[in-house]
């Protein structure tokens, strides 16, 4: 302090350069912070306009859906009918229960198959760990619609075609390859130290697997596991050639579009939307597990 | 790129063969295997493979004899000769859609009071007495009609014509029925095979297509596959399959530029440091969750005739009467309507991708950049867009991939024949029209398109990578 | 010229003032070290001069310009980063090239200015390579050589030399020294570690808190620290502290430690005579007392706790009264632990620090 006294004079003054300079810093710096949340909000429109719309269109009389020019606006009156309409057509909610149903026991199967191999790729070196890796992020991008004409075929053969049990087969196909690569991140992120401490101090290594590792990956697992959920219960493609008396939801909406009214559809369509925004809701801190990991 | 997922260095110790890992992604493995590699596999062979397309014909009337040629499906044979072959009692219940014979075992007593045990086929005998599950309990041999005819019955010792006759019965005599048996038959055919010679041999009669005559007949279908064009061909001379591909191909040119266009601003929006920018984030990532049918239906709410565009356009006093966008004379709109749709729903995947892309580079990195005099442009030109490369070719490929398979959207807005896709004719091929074969060409046609793509985006990776590893 | 000023400089991030109201001069072509623990607010100064991080108050000007607003790009300056922030994307002949480019130079001097700085830096041989297949060392040269081919008049290193391993660090700090020297940059340099100061710095400004506690030579730095913190922060051991009571007999000013008194120089007295019935802080360098095995009048009795023997010299942890302080001696000056030793404290090595405001008391001069 003593040293900075020698230098203790009053600030010089500002020359009208430098204020000049000032401000026009100042209003640059306002102005890209506006712009970009000019930009921010514009594209925040652009998503959720499109499912306030369909919201407003769920929620009210069927006569409001089949009306011109709507409103747009608040101006829709609230109402549970076209919901209730389309709940009580045929199919719904059998094609509801179908659903969760194939997407339960999705998410139970590609659980109990992928945790185990994402903590070998977490944990261990092995010979073949990359072939491993790569493969699965390979088949991540293979085309999977190619699959569901040869599985109906497979499945008609064993009688076991248009069944929960065998779309719930395919989807856990379609969901393992995600499924595998999250575990893995989420199983990495927990320290290996923590597992041989828990060793160390007199756990086998199973049971320092159950007590240390187990409640501290919950979480992820968790997000994993419902990702697998709303992958299954968005799922189009497989389920419209595998199923044919067992509709799951999106079949059921799918089969009938030709031929159902608008508020039909619109429902159906909102139907399908609420696990998504649960779905995005709850998992937001493992967006990037679960995407970001495509780009290594 | 993500550190978190290479095993620590404290690792490198379990280098000893240790089975547990394997033992570990077994499961995955074995399931990717079975529900993954095999029906892929199955797929494309479903689509060049005819699996009925030749009938091998049997040196004898067994399954386990010399194949003594192939005729092909379709081909015009003579038959010569028949015979039953017994089916176990377990089988017989498959077989009831074959052509069969039915044999009983009698009882009766000849001409010369001799007691006569055997096989007599079921033509021979009128059945006069049932138990309650009505099986035959007794009857009485017919009489044989015709000047020229044998006018006694043979009795069999084998429910075979060839076997030893061990007595004959003369006509209307009484019998028991003991047992019946159920007898597959096969046909002794000639024909012609593809290369013009003539081949004889055995045959189950469910290949073969018999004729009025009983005497000639045709390769109904085969029983061994070969190799065949016919769907692809099916495939590509179909109405529908070049609309479908250039659909399917216009479509990933419009989606997928815009899509990365609008991703990175949207990934520079959630980077930029702003207060709320999580929120952002959140409602950018949003349509990651929603299916291409429900984001096909959302967009058919907009676009159709009553619709929210024409409802805004009128409010706003744009235009007077609604538009029709969907239909067949405006196809142009239901382009644009699918165009917009999918860029609304999968712009997200994309923006992930790539801001997980901009949190790898580092901060220090672009501060150096600005110190040495790069402005904003520069900064994204020669540093941002460099280093996302990877990110962005990640992306690209598995949007390519996913473009590619363009289903449920279109058939939302364009009802799936005015505007349609290769993953739309998969469908219709195997759903509608009940074929699975050019169902799966349509399938694998997508799929090499898909890994030919992938091929050349890899390439270029590769090449970056190469260059920083040499 | 390129003399750099910071006048009253401030920066917040939200409630927390990381640089309180700095002012600092550096002369051209000077070598001025910001030393101070993390969280002490250097890194920000930096950036400020910088322009990364805009001054919430003050004004910065380099060579009599005021560039408190401007962006970096336009303040004329290079500089060294923590990770070296190279361009992993970029071969290592671009990377250097960088700045030259951006600021339009043409071709041929971009060439000529690459190869000087990357001969200056001896890594003229991996031009070609790419950052990923470099050492941490490669890597760091990379950053420096990027820096001085900009020829610019100033240069800010921010911990340049911290991701280096200790032996490599040790070489690259005489490198350093020697080519900075050679290029005459006014250079700002960061570090945390008071060896690369004080080898390094034609001065050093030691911050804590986001304030200046002493800007000096190195050796006043050391010798004579302004105020208990610089002297407890620089130096290893750090300066022993030790309370004392200052009392007066037969008109002389004397300080009481235990039951031992030291009789400061002339020159003090006036100094301390207001602290007279209070109580000060003895500072002492541990090499700079004088132990010895046998009692002397001139020395005090203490008892030795630990001994670590470090080599060149033996370091003892003894006790005083409350305090425990560090000894150095020579390693055949034979003690054990519990023993005692007695200790001659040279009155002209002693600093005298206010014991409330830990400032240094010093001699009128």
């Amino acid at each position: 302090m003593n040293a900075n006294a020698s230098h203790l004079e009053a600030p010089p003054e500002m020359s009208p350069e430098v204020r000049a300079l000032h401000r026009r810093m100042l209003w640059r710096r306002r102005l890209s912070r506006g712009f970009t949340y000019f930009v921010g909000i514009l594209l925040a429109v652009w998503i959720l306009a499109p499912i306030y719309f369909i919201f407003s269109m769920a929620f009210t009389t069927p006569e409001t859906v089949r009306s011109y020019p709507k409103g747009v606006l608040p101006f829709i009156p609230f109402s549970l009918e076209t919901m209730r309409f389309f709940l009580s057509s045929y199919g719904i909610v059998p094609g509801i229960v179908n659903s969760v149903v194939v997407a339960v026991i999705t998410l139970v199967l590609s659980t109990i198959i992928s945790a185990p191999a994402g903590y070998a790729v977490s944990r261990y070196l092995f010979k073949g760990r990359n072939a491993f890796r790569l493969s699965i992020l390979a088949v991540r991008a293979f085309p999977i619609l190619i699959l569901a004409i040869p599985l109906a075929v497979m499945f008609i053969n064993l009688n076991i075609y248009d069944n929960v049990f065998s779309l719930a087969l395919m989807h856990t196909a379609l969901a393992l390859p995600l499924t595998v690569l999250v575990m893995s991140s989420v199983f990495a992120s927990v320290p290996y130290e923590l597992e041989e401490a828990a060793m160390v101090f007199g756990c086998t290594r199973a049971q320092a697997f159950v007590r240390v590792v187990v409640p501290l990956v919950l979480p992820g697992v968790a997000a994993a596991a419902i990702f697998t959920f709303v992958m299954s219960w968005n799922e189009v493609f497989a389920a419209t050639i595998l199923t044919v008396r067992n509709r799951t939801l999106p079949a059921q909406v799918f089969f009938t579009l030709n031929s159902s009214s608008e508020p039909y559809q619109f429902a159906g369509a909102f139907a399908m939307v609420v696990p998504a925004l649960i779905f995005i809701f709850l998992i937001r801190r493992y967006l990037f597990n679960m995407w970001g990991q495509v780009s290594k | 790129m993500n550190e978190d997922s290479t095993p620590s260095n404290s690792l490198g110790r379990r280098r000893r063969r240790d089975w547990t890992p394997y033992l570990l992604i077994l499961p995955t493995v074995l399931y990717l295997l079975l529900f993954f590699a095999w029906p892929m596999f199955r797929g494309l062979g479903l689509a060049i493979w005819n699996p009925e397309a030749l009938l091998a014909l049997r040196a004898e009337a067994t399954q386990d004899s010399a194949i003594a040629g192939k005729l092909p499906q379709g081909a015009e044979v003579e038959i010569l000769e028949r015979q039953g072959n017994l089916i176990p009692p377990e089988e017989q219940e498959e077989a009831a859609n074959l052509l069969t014979e039915i044999w009983f075992k009698i009882k009766s007593q000849d001409a010369e009071g001799r007691e006569v045990i055997g096989w007599v086929p079921d033509r021979r005998i009128r059945v006069r007495e049932k138990d309650e599950e009505e099986r035959p309990l007794a009857g009485t041999v017919r009489p044989k009609l015709g000047a020229k005819a044998d006018p006694l019955t043979s009795v069999y010792a084998e429910p075979n014509e060839r076997s030893e006759v061990v007595g004959r019965l003369e006509s209307r005599v009484r019998v028991d029925i003991v047992e019946q048996a159920v007898l597959e038959v096969w046909f002794l055919v000639r024909g012609q095979n593809k290369a013009g010679e003539t081949v004889q041999g055995w045959a189950q009669s469910r290949y073969i297509q018999v004729f009025g005559d009983e005497e000639s007949g045709r390769v109904d279908r085969g029983n061994a596959g070969q190799l065949t064009a016919e769907y692809i061909q099916k495939m590509t001379q179909d109405r529908f399959f070049k609309p479908a591909l250039y659909a399917t191909l216009i479509l990933t040119l419009l989606i997928i530029p815009v899509q990365l266009v609008l991703a990175i601003v949207m990934a520079l929006v959630v980077q930029a440091r702003l207060k709320g920018n999580t929120i952002f984030l959140y409602i950018f990532a949003i349509p990651l969750a929603i299916s291409d049918l429900a984001a096909g239906i959302i967009w058919y709410a907009i676009f159709t005739q009553h619709g929210f565009l024409n409802s805004i356009l009128q409010g706003l006093g744009f235009i007077d009467a609604p538009i029709t966008y969907l239909s067949v004379d405006t196809r142009y709109w239901i382009f644009i309507a699918i165009w917009l749709a999918e860029v609304w729903r999968a712009t997200s995947l994309v923006m992930i991708i790539v801001v997980s892309g901009l949190q790898a580079i580092s901060e220090e990195v672009l501060e150096a950049a600005e110190v040495f005099g790069a402005s904003l442009w520069e900064r994204v030109r020669y540093i941002i867009l460099p280093l996302l490369r990877p990110s962005l070719q990640v992306a690209l490929i598995l949007r390519t991939i996913f473009a590619l398979q363009l289903f449920a959207v279109v058939v939302a807005l364009s009802g799936g024949d005015v505007v349609t896709t290769l993953a739309n004719e998969t469908f219709r091929q195997y759903s509608l029209l009940r074929n699975p074969h050019v169902a799966a060409s349509y399938a694998s046609f997508i799929l090499l398109l898909s890994v030919g793509i992938a091929f050349l985006y890899l390439r270029t990776i590769r090449t970056q990578q190469e260059l920083e590893q040499s | 010229m390129a003399e750099i000023r910071l006048e009253r400089v401030t920066k917040k991030f939200g409630d927390f003032v990381a640089v309180n109201n700095v002012s600092l001069t550096v002369k051209d072509q000077e070598f001025v070290v910001l030393l101070g623990p993390s969280g002490c607010g250097k890194t920000t100064l930096l950036r400020a001069i910088a322009g990364l991080g805009m001054a919430d108050e003050g004004r910065v000007l380099i060579g009599g310009r005021d560039v408190t607003y401007l962006p970096p790009r336009e303040r004329n300056i290079a500089m060294v980063f923590q990770s070296y922030a190279i361009f992993p994307h970029m071969k290592v002949y671009d990377n250097i090239a960088f700045g030259l480019k951006m600021h339009k130079f043409d071709r041929e001097t971009i060439e000529k200015r690459v190869l000087e700085a990357a001969s200056m830096l001896h890594i003229e041989d991996m031009l070609d390579r790419y950052p990923g297949q470099m050492s941490g060392g490669q890597r760091q040269r990379v950053a420096v050589a990027r820096a001085i081919a900009m020829k610019s008049q100033v240069l800010l290193m921010d911990e340049p030399l911290s991701n280096l391993d200790a032996l490599l660090r040790l070489e690259m700090r005489a490198e350093l020294k020697r080519l900075l020297a050679d290029i005459g940059a006014t250079t700002i340099y960061v570090t945390h570690d008071q060896i690369e100061a004080l080898s390094m710095g034609d001065r050093i400004a030691v911050m804590k808190d986001g304030e200046i506690q002493q800007f000096d030579d190195p050796t006043i730095i050391y010798d004579r620290p302004a105020n208990r913190f610089v002297g407890g922060f620089i130096g290893n051991p750090p300066m022993n502290f030790i309370e004392g009571q200052v009392e007066q007999t037969d008109g002389r000013l004397s300080v009481r430690i235990g039951g031992f008194r030291i009789a400061p120089d002339p020159a003090m007295q006036a100094r301390l005579r207001p602290y007279h019935g209070r109580s000060v802080l003895v500072g002492i360098r541990a090499e700079n007392m004088e132990a010895l095995n046998h009692p002397a009048d001139d020395a005090l009795r203490v008892r030795v706790l630990v001994i670590e023997p470090l080599g060149a010299q033996n370091l003892l942890t003894v006790k005083i009264g409350d305090d425990i302080i560090k000894v150095s001696t020579h390693p055949s000056f034979i003690v054990a632990p519990n023993e005692d030793i007695w200790l001659r404290f040279p009155v002209d090595k002693i600093r005298w620090f206010d014991s409330d405001t830990e400032i240094a008391i010093r001699p009128e001069m």
